[in-house]
């Protein structure tokens, strides 16, 4: 092997198994995936889970009407299979409009002494106006209300077809109807996944690379500073070039980086296929929007094809390249963490400046700004991914964006590493920006 | 292959109009133990970081073993003990010093054999504890010092460059380190060390080099220099009362300018001109038996002083620190 290769694979060695031992690295691989996971699952289980404890076995139906609806609306809640009339005629009481008043307050003493939940009260004016009142215990219960308004809806709709002479085994199929609604994107390139979910994605996304790359750019700048300040660097660059030691140095923060994306995903995949079926088994099968909720995690995932895994796995190497030689650059200029903090401001600036306009580019992903910012060297590799989790970008527009992005981290190396160079062995205060120019300038 | 471990040829370096190092050639002979010397600020460690190909120098050329030295690999043969000492803190002893090993061309597993040796011979490793374990931080100042030696070493390195190496070191340290020199020395290897206690290289180097305000003031091998900048002074001592022969050569003022007799021992200056050897076969001639006759050697630090002028040297400049 070329010596000089050897000892870049040295640096790059050292550089990402140091990084790769230390224990944060090993509890944010780990924690991360649980958290991205515990994101999308616990919304879903909340929902999951608060229809699921819609109970309504202890509800009582005061029907009214004279008619039979409240026998339908009981028919409907407990025993929508028609196995056990019994147990949906248990629920119902039926008064006139001259004992309503008395049937009311035994429901409710029933209630007040637990021996019911609640009740539901048809009246005269259920039929004609489609409204029935309940009260009970969990009255703010969504899923409940949920739960009884569809019995309702049944009973009022059966009321009506049999007002029109149609037999009861028809009415029953037609109204037994459930009806649940899954969201497709669809643009001019055909089907992409759910809306929702490619938004939570495109977010999620853009985050962990925006967060990856700032975290791994104060990584490097604090590595590149321990060096100078133990003098460290001084007996590194006497066997490397300092441009070695760079390259060797972005290039293993960088493999730490990809290392640490690649487990996130994986890792997070693994789990929801864990976490899926037992979502869906939350909710019991019972309530559509539930497993609806669950499944926008796994099914409704847009569609990420190989060209679209390969290009943001470039952009997040272009990213991490970027902004870790500038990083570095800052890291070589100063000699105090304080002094580095200050120093740092410009370049977090750029790569902040990208991530605050993470939102207004999800909600409107073919404005001016998106577009714009998704050239820029310093924000496509964040801004681009995100647009292409919602929307099909062409694929010339991809590879012009990363090409960008690869001619500024050519140019960003270049400077970086004229001033690591030259800042690496200079002690004392920190450069002015004038001295910056003349250490670019600097021949060697 | 030359006989020389480096060449400096006319090498020049400034900083935005401060001048570091101004039109430097000197040349080391290989297997000469070399002191770069000079009061802080002389430039020293910029010519050093010249040698090592850290800096380039703006004009001039510097060869190592008879090859540019910013050839690939060419600093390879070559340890470095920078002046401000450090290692990676949070790292492990071994696996730095595997990772310096590597830097400078060797396999990891020689490495490993290599520094267990090291660690062993420096007492770093023995049956109760192996500090190599350890972290550089968990270490002291003293061990650290000791992992530093290794690092510089571990590539057994033709050349080694020790900048300023006995400035913080516990006598302990120090002198492990004058004898890894004279170690070094005898098996044939080059060691350039720069310090500004002059008294120090005098007593180790073969050769030397001053420079001040980034130029060479003298350099040569110290017996050589020291002869250059003998004075006048002549130490005598007589095995009895001198007769008076003897007195007449030492009253002759063409010879002798001063005489400060202290009985059987005298110290005598030489008259401009004179010949110390015309001096000496006069003397037995007249017949003295001589018991001494040297020429007193002014220190490298009188030579020094008496070349840059007390003026210029700074503070923690001295023959005795």
């Amino acid at each position: 092997m070329d010596k000089r290769i050897a000892k870049l694979v040295t640096v790059i060695k050292r550089e990402y198994l140091e990084r790769v031992r230390q224990r944060w690295f090993i509890v944010s691989s780990l924690l991360v995936p649980f958290m991205m996971v515990g994101l999308v699952a616990v919304p879903a289980w909340l929902s999951a889970k608060s229809i699921t404890i819609a109970d309504v076995s202890k509800v009582v139906i005061v029907d009214a009407t004279g008619t039979d609806l409240g026998a339908r609306v009981a028919e409907s809640l407990f025993d929508s299979t028609h196995t056990n009339p019994a147990a949906a005629r248990a629920h119902l009481r039926t008064a006139t409009t001259a004992t309503l008043a008395a049937a009311e307050s035994v429901a409710t003493r029933d209630v007040m002494e637990r021996r019911a939940s609640g009740f539901v009260v048809l009246d005269s004016s259920t039929a004609t106006r489609r409204r029935a009142r309940y009260e009970g215990r969990d009255a703010t219960s969504i899923g409940l209300e949920k739960l009884i308004q569809r019995a309702l809806r049944r009973g009022i709709i059966a009321d009506r077809l049999k007002a029109r002479g149609i037999d009861a085994a028809q009415i029953d199929s037609i109204t037994s109807v459930d009806a649940s609604i899954s969201t497709n994107r669809l643009d001019e390139n055909g089907r992409g996944g759910s809306g929702i979910a490619a938004t939570i994605v495109g977010f999620g996304l853009a985050f962990l690379l925006y967060f990856s790359i700032i975290i791994f750019g104060q990584n490097v700048l604090r590595g590149v500073m321990e060096e100078k300040q133990t003098r460290v660097a001084e007996v590194v660059v006497s066997s490397v070039p300092a441009e070695t030691l760079l390259a060797g140095k972005v290039i293993g923060v960088g493999g730490v980086g990809l290392t640490q994306q690649v487990l996130w995903y994986g890792m997070a995949a693994v789990l929801m296929t864990q976490i899926g079926p037992f979502l869906s088994r939350m909710s019991g099968g019972k309530a559509a929007a539930a497993g609806a909720g669950a499944g926008v995690a796994l099914s409704a995932l847009p569609n990420f094809s190989l060209g679209f895994i390969a290009s943001v796995i470039l952009f997040f190497v272009f990213g991490i390249t970027f902004y870790c030689t500038l990083f570095a650059a800052v890291g070589a200029m100063v000699s105090s963490e304080q002094e580095a903090q200050q120093a740092a401001v410009p370049v977090t600036m750029l790569a902040v400046l990208s991530f605050i306009f993470v939102q207004p580019i999800t909600l409107n992903p073919t404005s001016t700004l998106a577009h714009v910012m998704s050239w820029l060297p310093f924000s496509a590799p964040v801004v681009m991914p995100l647009r292409m989790t919602l929307l099909s970008i062409p694929w010339y527009e991809v590879a012009g964006s990363l090409l960008s992005v690869a001619l500024g981290c050519v140019i960003a190396t270049w400077f970086a590493a004229r001033i690591y160079r030259v800042g690496l062995l200079m002690y004392g205060k920190k450069p002015s920006l004038r001295e910056l120019v003349r250490w670019v300038r600097y021949s060697h | 292959m030359t006989d020389n471990a480096i060449e400096i040829k006319d090498v020049g370096k400034s900083y935005s109009g401060h001048v570091a190092v101004r039109d430097l050639s000197l040349t080391v002979p290989r297997g000469a133990v070399y002191g770069l010397l000079g009061p802080n600020g002389a430039g020293k460690t910029t010519t050093i970081r010249m040698l090592l190909n850290i800096i380039s120098p703006d004009t001039g050329s510097i060869q190592i073993f008879g090859q540019p030295n910013y050839t690939a690999g060419a600093t390879d043969n070559l340890g470095y003990l920078p002046e401000e000492r450090g290692l990676y803190p949070k790292m492990q002893v071994r696996r730095v010093l595997r990772f310096l090993g590597e830097l400078k061309g060797l396999s990891g597993k020689e490495a490993d054999r290599r520094i267990t040796a090291w660690l062993e011979r420096l007492g770093l490793k023995t049956a109760e504890k192996d500090w190599g374990e350890s972290k550089v931080n968990e270490l002291s100042r003293g061990m650290q010092q000791k992992v530093q030696f290794i690092g510089t070493l571990l590539h057994d390195p033709d050349l080694v460059i020790l900048d300023e190496p006995f400035s913080g070191l516990d006598p302990i340290n120090a002198q492990a380190l004058k004898d890894t020199v004279v170690d070094l020395k005898r098996r044939g290897k080059t060691v350039i060390f720069s310090t500004h206690l002059m008294e120090q290289a005098e007593r180790i180097c073969d050769s030397v080099c001053i420079i001040a305000r980034g130029e060479k003031v003298l350099d040569g091998g110290v017996a050589q220099v020291k002869a250059e900048h003998a004075g006048k002074n002549i130490a005598l001592a007589l095995d009895g009362a001198p007769n008076n022969g003897v007195s007449a050569v030492l009253g002759d003022r063409a010879l002798v300018t001063r005489v400060d007799d202290n009985n059987r021992s005298f110290e005598l200056e030489l008259a401009p001109g004179a010949d110390s050897q015309d001096l000496l076969r006069r003397l037995i001639g007249a017949g003295a038996r001589i018991q001494r006759f040297e020429l007193v050697q002014p220190s490298l630090h009188k030579i020094f002083l008496e070349k840059v002028g007390a003026t210029n040297v700074e503070e923690g400049m001295s023959g005795h620190g």
